[in-house]
């Protein structure tokens, strides 16, 4: 009971886990591709929740953990806007964002 | 300390439950809306690790910013109401299966690994960095990151659209 209610370093890693657990699941699964997007930002979230937990937890380097992770964020938000405006230029062309009938599609 | 215990797991509960809404959200719009809780009740938790900077960023550049681009795309391509589609069950047992070797194998590498060299990462970044710095030298110039971020965004989209165009017309040629 007592590794339940003392809340600590490896809570927080448990969180991470699952989320990026999560995140994968619906990169693997998600037949739309927006959908996809979203689970890859899940994913930097979880990894954002790791980097701030080792430094708080990790004699006291926030400051550290804190600029990697606004590095992190910045870099995961290009990447969904450029992944949404490449989408948009794969629904202008053919009118859907089906993964799997896109695929079809160029067999 | 209950009172810690109890922010934790609710927070704890919402995240999942959020992300579980991305994925499983019986429409595009409720996705939209869990993403959005997902990145305010993450934001939460970074303020009980002490992380306001990051919090308010967060929810700025991703809860605003990014939800608000998602959402424009989606009413311009008018799939607010587009439903979930997942792949074959088949395929959704074998990645479930994927994911969750993935999990024992971290919790294995965790159990092994973590007092030997993760548990020292940022002693080692300390201890490299002889220089105190201070974190708003590091931060400044990131504003300009974000600012060049958002222009070459919209010169993106205009070039693709222009290029969309003409592919458009090519066709109809």
């Amino acid at each position: 009971m007592d590794v339940i209610f003392n809340i600590g370093m490896l809570h927080y890693l448990v969180l991470s886990l699952l989320l990026f657990m999560t995140g994968l699941l619906g990169v693997l699964i998600s037949r739309n591709m927006l959908r996809t997007v979203m689970s890859v930002f899940l994913m930097t979230i979880s990894v954002v929740i790791n980097f701030l937990t080792f430094g708080c937890y990790c004699d006291r380097s926030l400051e550290n953990a804190n600029t990697m992770c606004v590095f992190i964020l910045i870099i995961a938000v290009v990447q969904a806007i450029i992944a949404l405006v490449i989408l948009y230029k794969i629904y202008r062309a053919n009118e859907y964002l089906d993964a799997e009938k896109i695929k079809d599609k160029e067999n | 300390m209950e009172s810690d215990v109890v922010y934790f797991y609710t927070l704890f509960f919402m995240i999942l439950g959020s992300a579980f809404g991305v994925i499983f959200a019986p429409k595009m719009y409720l996705a939209l809306i869990s993403l959005f809780g997902l990145i305010c009740f993450s934001g939460f938790l970074y303020l009980g690790l002490n992380a306001r900077y990051m919090a308010v960023f967060q929810f700025i550049l991703c809860g605003i910013f990014l939800t608000l681009y998602i959402l424009i795309l989606l009413k311009k391509i008018e799939r607010l109401n587009l439903k979930l589609k997942l792949v074959s069950p088949f395929k959704i047992i074998i990645s479930s299966g994927l994911v969750f070797s993935f999990g024992v194998m971290y919790c294995l590498f965790f159990n092994e690994e973590f007092e030997n060299s993760l548990y020292s990462i940022f002693n080692f970044v300390i201890e490299k960095s002889t220089d105190k710095i201070n974190f708003a030298m590091h931060i400044f110039p990131l504003h300009i990151v974000i600012l060049l971020v958002i222009v070459t965004a919209v010169i993106l989209r205009i070039f693709l659209e222009q290029q969309t165009v003409v592919q458009h017309n090519e066709e109809q040629k």
